[in-house]
């Protein structure tokens, strides 16, 4: 340490630290813009001029290394007329109109015109034309708006050890572009977006429309992490892969979530939509990447794993889906004694008896769901629980209903009452548990989602020869996931997209076939009927001797139980603690929100074990960190062909090479947020 | 969620949002301000100073105008179709407020009109020396963004007096409780929620010139297609919306109009060179105006719109191009650079180059029209007759300045379209002259004021001109007496 004296203030900063960072750690402001605590000093803006008693003349403070007994001074009107001469100067290439440019009210060089009270009008103005490039999808370059400070060349090629951006002299200008006229693609571009973070202009930012304007800054810059709804943070357990780390990888999943391996296979992945990655090439495979770190990773994770002592409270959670399970398994991990009642003869509510077995195996979600006993949840099967009174008369302190949506939809459709109308959610069930509804050879299923797939696929398995899914939704707006619709496809499945079912034949009772009209669109009105443009002439009929009937699932509740029904049979909760009116009944996941993912049941499976753990006295921190938090290397260096790189899918899981290839893809978006954020001189108490 | 307590929330630190902070702060009020941005000052950051009238500066400058005076002008401007009250209380507060600032430390270059209007239109549309433009500190003269200084002087002076300022943490929901607004809902940066009590709540969140939807909604002008105003980030209508859901009146809201080019801050050499009193035409190739008056974008802006599809033309030839390189343009402005035709021939070849559609060359009129969508017929028709009145230095049509005659005849022939532009949005949250929020039917809402552009519907039509800096000081003052008023509201 050596200790010196900045504006008559002693300050006291590490050896070989620059003048400019000891005195901005000391809260005193020199103003800067070239410079950065991440990047290497360059002197080149001189906003940071300083003068050093015993020294002719003023000198850049990025530049100068703090020396024992130093005496500086950062202001005075020498100071200020230079500083003022160099911003006229940056400003004189600089359009002069903010008003269109969207870094207005985060620009450090407006920042800079308010601090040092400059305007443009005394210098001669030159006109920057350069007119902004938007040709990559991830980043654009409005370099009209440079200063050429250098900050994105140096995060570049110091920082990240990439070297795409660097000063291009040309015809006796100098400007900041990408090196020998390539395009950022070409020049082997990481897209890292560390040159958009560092930029103190609009200069270099993120293209149009990229940053979700209705989430927090920092969280639409992690989009994948963000969108998770359990918040499962992603980037770092896809490096981690990428490391050769599965155990660790694993680890970082189980931070947030019990079924890692479930979530690898059937997970609906709204991570993989918001990758920014999608738009370069393809998004990353999260999905499979967490599967392969559930199939690869060992039980390292159970080391910090929190249990903490008994409280002597006891819960009861009706339900034992992926939200109830969920919860369980955190109330239980805070010392809580929770006992599980499940209606069916098996654990695991729609992972088991909706999602069909090829799809999430039996032994997959077993093994689940036995870690979840091991921290001492008791789980009852075949246990329906009549009324949530009943629960506190036989003495839980708190209950959490989440029963899921396990209740078919069954239209009206003019010839519904005959033999041969199956129903999703009870077809599913029972073949999950062994004891199928027979299907005949020609079978129709009617619904586009994904449980309707499901359904089409659980039907060939059953022994149906030709399958159909007739579906209101066109081709490109099905709700179903692509993979669930190609994989239909590939079985042989027939889809329909923009039909509708008129009618439903029959013959002696029993279904026949289906009547069906091509539409061009349709809309819901007040009621929920449906409002269809139909194709003139387009009316056809389709054989089929089974129908199912795929066109949503509500909760199986009536008002006996005891709660106050909503929309859709919905149990009513308060937003954010998920209590019913009933004091000391919680309720979480389908039952509340109507049919959704599994991420999302085991999201609010977990807000529910938080307010619980609160309402019976704990402080609801349920969040673990399992995996070393290791700093992750911020080089990233070249590989060629970088973005282009394709995506590897691989239906029986990846190996270690593959995991490593993909992983690899990964634009590691959030190392830009380890970049230092630069502060203005509004934050500083001595300026 | 975050709990904070305090007597007086101000939504925004832009202009508005600080004048109100720190008058109630100077009141005894404690406040607590939350800013979407990473620094104050929102759009003031680019302008350049606030319209005073009684200054001392002026009395220095021999400037004679009184706040009645300007009341009349600006009542007769807006044909009373305006809030006569609330403009009286705002003009006979002005000079003060520049005091005020003085005070404060902020240095004014003097007190100036915005433009000077031709000989022929002074009786009717001239400027008056209102605008306070703020001095750049060690040397230069005022420009764009010089008004950056009074936001440090005033960010400072808030700081001063205890103003909590929260960067980076814009407000969500305003909180009303039977019927009183008693707080506000807010997120930090890094995203946790914060709940702000207060006695009184003050919005002041400049309007919506970045939000295209309600741009439409609200004033029915397609922005991108046949509106090209400014879109300052961040200007997105929050206040608006807010202060509507928690009941507040809505007044029409208009748009400050002037006029520019599609894009122009790519096209900003363009944008110079065309902006002469050359020939202008709509799209069937007839003049609309006496093109001396361009310089007046407030009318210029009208006259485009008033014209099909919202657009004009403005047309020079090879000889006229050549006059302006060697003698500089007709018209100086202040926000284009003096020597913008040393860069007119690299700025068209860039454009053209990048196939930006506004600008063209052409070898003949008829080549001109096709390229930009004017009847031909039309165009050639009004040449003729242009031409022949250039000879006889004497505009028959418009009485245009007869230095600005010049015939449009020596290919080749260059052409711009010039559409409606402006400034952020004016208006929408109905208020009174002590700029409480009220309802629909005029009953005050308790506790909620709002105050700048968000509230400012005293302009009617047209943004008045005539008194120059009005945007910036009915900003100011409007937020003073906010300030003042909640200062004295939490104290009953």
């Amino acid at each position: 340490m050596v200790a010196l004296s900045i504006d008559g203030q002693t300050v006291e900063a590490e050896e070989g630290k620059s003048l400019l960072q000891a005195a901005l750690d000391a809260d005193i402001y020199i103003p800067h813009i070239c410079s950065h605590e991440n990047l290497d000093p360059v002197g080149a803006c001189r906003l940071c001029v300083v003068e050093i008693e015993g020294r002719e003349g003023a000198c850049t403070s990025c530049t100068t290394p703090v020396q024992e007994g130093m005496v500086v001074t950062t202001r005075s009107e020498k100071l200020k007329q230079m500083r003022r001469l160099s911003t006229e100067l940056m400003l004189s290439g600089h359009p002069s109109d903010c008003t269109g440019c969207p870094k207005f009210g985060a620009c450090e060089l407006q920042s800079l015109i308010q601090y040092l009270e400059v305007t443009d009008q005394r210098l001669r103005k030159r006109v920057n034309i350069v007119p902004s490039d938007t040709s990559n999808p991830l980043v654009m370059h409005d370099m009209g708006r440079c200063i050429l400070c250098g900050r994105c060349v140096r995060a570049c090629g110091e920082l990240r050890g990439v070297g795409a951006l660097t000063f291009i002299k040309k015809d006796g200008r100098t400007r900041i572009g990408v090196r020998d006229g390539l395009s950022l693609a070409e020049a082997d571009c990481r897209f890292c977006g560390s040159c958009i973070e560092v930029c103190p202009t609009g200069s270099i930012r993120d293209q149009e429309g990229l940053l979700d304007p209705n989430m927090n800054r920092k969280a639409a810059i992690v989009p994948c992490r963000s969108t998770c709804p359990a918040g499962i943070d992603i980037p770092r357990y896809v490096r981690l892969v990428r490391e050769g780390k599965p155990s660790e990888a694993l680890a970082v999943i189980r931070e947030k979530v019990p079924f890692p391996a479930a979530l690898g296979r059937i997970c609906d992945h709204l991570c993989e939509s918001a990758c920014r990655r999608s738009e370069l090439s393809d998004s990353i495979s999260i999905r499979a990447l967490k599967r392969y770190a559930a199939e690869h990773g060992d039980e390292s994770w159970k080391a910090a794993s929190r249990q903490l002592p008994p409280t002597g409270k006891k819960v009861a959670v009706v339900g034992s889906g992926p939200a109830g399970l969920t919860a369980a398994y955190y109330l239980a991990k805070q010392g809580h004694a929770v006992t599980v009642l499940e209606a069916l003869p098996e654990a695991g509510g729609m992972m088991r008896v909706g999602i069909p077995g090829y799809r999430l195996p039996v032994e997959v979600l077993n093994a689940e769901i036995d870690e979840i006993r091991k921290v001492g949840v008791e789980i009852r099967t075949s246990s329906k629980v009549a009324s949530a009174d009943q629960l506190l008369a036989e003495g839980y302190d708190a209950a959490l209903v989440t029963v899921g949506a396990h209740k078919g939809i069954k239209l009206p459709t003019p010839g519904s009452d005959q033999a041969g109308i199956l129903v999703n959610a009870e077809f599913l069930r029972l073949a999950a548990l062994g004891t199928p509804q027979p299907v005949g050879e020609r079978v129709v299923v009617m619904g586009g989602g994904n449980v309707a797939f499901d359904c089409a696929g659980v039907a060939r398995r059953l022994g149906a020869k030709e399958v159909h899914v007739i579906c209101l939704e066109a081709r490109d707006r099905m709700l179903a996931s692509p993979e669930e619709i190609v994989e239909a496809l590939e079985e042989g499945t027939r889809i329909h997209p923009s039909v509708n079912i008129n009618e439903i034949l029959g013959k002696d009772g029993r279904v026949s076939g289906v009547r069906c009209v091509s539409i061009r669109s349709f809309s819901f009105d007040a009621n929920g009927q449906a409002i269809l443009d139909v194709v003139p002439d387009s009316e056809c009929v389709i054989e089929a001797d089974t129908i199912i009937m795929a066109v949503g699932q509500r909760p199986d509740l009536t008002e006996d139980f005891g709660l106050p029904l909503g929309r859709g049979n919905r149990v009513t909760v308060d937003e954010i603690t998920l209590a019913t009116p009933k004091p000391g009944i919680f309720a979480a996941g389908d039952v509340v929100t109507g049919t959704k993912s599994v991420i999302a049941a085991i999201a609010a499976g977990r807000s529910a074990a938080a307010s619980i753990d609160r309402f019976l006295g704990g402080n609801g921190q349920i969040e673990e960190v399992l995996a070393p938090l290791s700093e992750p290397n911020p080089v990233l260096g070249t590989e060629a062909s970088f973005a282009a790189a394709p995506r590897c899918d691989c239906p029986e899981g990846y190996d270690d090479e593959k995991a490593h290839q993909e992983s690899s893809r990964c634009l590691q978006c959030d190392l830009r947020l380890r970049i230092t954020e630069q502060k203005f001189w509004s934050a500083y108490s001595h300026r | 969620m975050k709990q904070l307590e305090t007597d007086v929330i101000v939504v925004a630190a832009g202009l508005s949002g600080l004048a109100a902070a720190i008058s109630a702060a100077e009141n005894g009020a404690s406040v607590i301000a939350f800013e979407k941005a990473n620094t104050t000052g929102g759009a003031a950051n680019m302008g350049m100073g606030p319209l005073g009238i009684g200054s001392n500066i002026q009395k220095h400058q021999m400037v004679s105008l009184t706040p009645f005076e300007a009341f009349r002008k600006h009542m007769s401007f807006t044909h009373w179709n305006v809030d006569a009250r609330l403009v009286r209380d705002y003009y006979a507060k002005s000079g003060d407020t520049i005091q005020w600032l003085e005070e404060m430390g902020v240095e004014f270059f003097g007190a100036m009109p915005a433009y000077a209007a031709p000989e022929t239109m002074k009786p009717y549309a001239t400027s008056e020396a209102t605008w306070h433009v703020v001095k750049p500190i060690g040397g230069g003269l005022p420009g764009p963004r010089c008004a950056g200084a009074m936001m440090k002087c005033m960010t400072e002076r808030a700081e001063e007096l205890g103003v909590q300022v929260l960067l980076e943490t814009p407000v969500k929901k305003i909180l009303v409780e039977d019927g009183k607004a008693v707080g506000v809902i807010a997120v930090d940066k890094n995203g946790e929620e914060i709940e702000a009590r207060g006695k009184a709540v003050i919005i002041a969140t400049g309007g919506f010139g970045a939000n295209p939807q309600m741009l439409k909604e609200q004033t029915g002008f397609e922005w991108g297609k046949n509106l090209f105003s400014f879109a300052i980030p961040g200007m997105t209508g929050d206040g608006l919306n807010m202060a509507w859901e928690a009941g507040a009146g809505k007044t029409p809201v208009t748009i400050e109009l002037m006029y520019q080019i599609p894009d122009n801050m790519a096209h900003f050499a363009i944008e110079g060179a065309f902006r002469q009193p050359c020939l202008w035409v709509n799209k069937l190739g007839n003049r609309f105006m006496n093109e001396d008056g361009i310089p007046n974008t407030t009318f210029t802006g009208n006259a485009i719109v008033a014209q099909p599809d919202h657009v004009c033309y403005s047309i020079f030839d090879a000889k006229l191009l050549k006059h302006y390189k060697r003698n500089g343009p007709d018209i100086q402005s202040h926000v284009h650079p003096h020597d913008i035709y040393q860069q007119f021939d690299e700025a068209m070849k860039a454009a053209f180059a990048e196939g930006y559609e506004h600008v063209c060359e052409a070898d003949s009129l008829e080549e001109l029209a096709d390229k930009m969508g004017i009847d031909k017929e039309g165009l050639l028709k009004t040449v003729e007759e242009y031409n022949e009145d250039c000879d006889n230095h004497y505009d028959s049509l418009f009485d245009k300045d007869r230095a600005f005659m010049q015939p449009i005849r020596s290919p080749k022939y260059y052409a711009c379209r010039q559409y409606p532009g402006g400034y952020g949005t004016l208006g929408g949250i109905k208020i009174n002259h002590k700029t409480e929020v009220m309802t629909d039917e005029h009953k005050v809402i308790p506790g909620l004021y709002a105050v700048g552009v968000d509230a400012c519907a005293i302009y009617g039509h047209t943004y008045p001109f005539i008194l120059p800096g009005n945007t910036m000081g009915f900003c100011l003052n409007s937020g003073r007496i906010a300030g003042e008023n909640a200062a004295e509201f939490i104290n009953e």
